[in-house]
């Protein structure tokens, strides 16, 4: 569902202001792989073992390769919140909402600012090294009228909501898990009232979805290109 | 996936700092006493409790006919992914080989006197819901009912989100719970819920969400009604709360 969506239409949006994060940013793509891999495979069986006993309460895969993993996870979603952060950032700074509508989305861009700001810092405590802003340009456009921009973040947001539940099975750490699924459900809210200004639908379906990190960076990656 | 002598929680709690690593540590993972749930099951079931919960609170609201155009249309959506929420856990708890629990008597007092309290009402549920999978969340070992559950509260999120929106309520604090989303323990969750619970099922399979519920499930449980009060704040639970009281009172 979302996977088909194509943020601006597929224009270039993001580019890296270093070859460094954006070998990052490709390597996540290839951990997909993995990930995918995993979920479709190999999940129920081997959660199901681990579940059996009591004794493997949160133990996870060594601590080294987990934090790994879960790093990834958090430097991948932090790339996600600094393009959300930046893209209300330039929509609110257009000025073209105002009342109830303005009222509605203005916290969205602090949300988005404490996300990246909450990633960040949590990639720093865990010895990780964060992502660092990528440079991001709009289709010209983008922000010109009220439609425009509420269009765009309605997608945004609904991919953001379905990268963040693609992830959940993959964290290792209960703490990074519980953390990451704070932030999904205010995407979540975002995602909804967003909707419902635009006349789409808040509660598209009564499970959320959910979307590797192939399918998210294809949303969002014309650019990679 | 392989065991090792090392837990992760414990050996990364103490190193994870700021916004994030302190909001995920009130999770509490790492408080000492009895967990809040032992196994898959006793989650799945203690979930199952608060979406019959809802389902029952919108079925009843929504025959109440209290709104109408697209407000009616989203609390239509609402009811009917609550009622999927109990089916999808009943068939999850099933596939376990557990037993699902039973319907809770449910009263909701004056909630349906109008429009405004319906939503009121509603918009503590969802946010309670919401607070209450993110709070259980961490105790489940399964990762395919970790995301499924997790789906769920992104759903329940949207519905508070939406109803504080239809309601007119100041965006941060009413339509938003702010930049991360809170949980609530089991305890927390039920004393909030005991407002609205005529009476538990009687045959709680063991791990039920009575158990653990410590003061919400026997005695005079005015404790549990007063915090379920503080707790929910809205004037339309308070009334349902009074309403609660008499209806002890008369029984």
């Amino acid at each position: 569902m979302a996977g088909e969506e194509r943020i601006f239409g597929g224009k270039p949006v993001l580019e890296f202001s270093t070859s460094t994060d954006r070998r990052k940013f490709l390597k996540m793509a290839g951990l997909v792989g993995f990930g995918a891999t995993f979920v479709a495979g190999g999940l129920l069986g081997g959660a199901g073992v681990a579940g059996a006993s009591p004794a493997n309460i949160m133990r996870g895969a060594a601590p080294a390769a987990g934090m790994e993993g879960d790093l990834e996870i958090l430097n991948y979603a932090l790339t996600l919140e600094y393009l959300e952060a930046d893209f209300y950032a330039q929509g609110l700074a257009a000025g073209k909402l105002s009342g109830r509508e303005l009222e509605l989305v203005t916290p969205i861009e602090d949300h988005e600012k404490t996300h990246v700001s909450g990633l960040t810092d949590t990639i720093k405590s865990l010895g990780g090294t964060p992502a660092t802003k990528p440079k991001i340009t709009y289709p010209d456009g983008t922000f010109a009228s009220r439609d425009s921009f509420l269009k765009t973040a309605s997608v945004f947001e609904e991919v953001g909501v379905t990268a963040y539940h693609g992830q959940v099975p993959l964290i290792k750490s209960v703490d990074i898990l519980a953390a990451a699924a704070s932030i999904a459900g205010v995407e979540s809210r975002h995602a909804a009232v967003i909707a419902s200004l635009i006349g789409g639908k808040p509660f598209p379906s009564p499970f959320e979805a959910h979307a590797d990190m192939a399918t998210v960076l294809k949303a969002v990656k014309p650019f990679l290109s | 996936m392989t065991n090792t002598a090392r837990d992760l929680v414990h050996s990364n709690a103490s190193e994870i700092s700021g916004a994030l690593g302190l909001h995920a540590l009130n999770n509490k993972f790492n408080l000492a006493g009895a967990p809040d749930f032992a196994n898959d099951l006793e989650v799945l079931n203690y979930a199952l409790t608060l979406e019959y919960l809802e389902a029952a609170f919108y079925k009843q609201g929504n025959a109440a006919n209290l709104t109408s155009g697209v407000e009616k249309e989203y609390l239509a959506t609402i009811q009917s992914d609550e009622e999927t929420h109990v089916s999808a856990l009943t068939d999850t708890i099933k596939s376990l080989g557990g037993t699902p629990v039973a319907a809770p008597g449910v009263d909701f007092g004056e909630s349906f006197a109008s429009r405004d309290s319906y939503l009121q009402t509603s918009h503590v549920f969802e946010n309670l819901g919401t607070s209450a999978y993110l709070g259980a969340a961490g105790f489940i070992k399964d990762k395919a009912i970790l995301q499924a559950a997790a789906s769920i509260f992104g759903v329940e999120a949207r519905h508070a989100a939406v109803i504080g929106n239809l309601l007119g309520l100041k965006a941060e604090g009413g339509v938003y719970m702010g930049a991360f989303e809170t949980p609530k323990d089991k305890a927390t969750v039920l004393a909030a819920a005991t407002p609205f619970i005529k009476q538990m099922p009687g045959s709680m399979p063991v791990g039920g969400v009575q158990t653990g519920g410590g003061s919400t499930s026997g005695g005079p449980n005015t404790g549990a009604i007063v915090g379920g009060i503080a707790l929910l704040g809205a004037a339309g639970a308070a009334a349902v709360a009074a309403r609660r009281y008499a209806h002890d009172d008369a029984t």
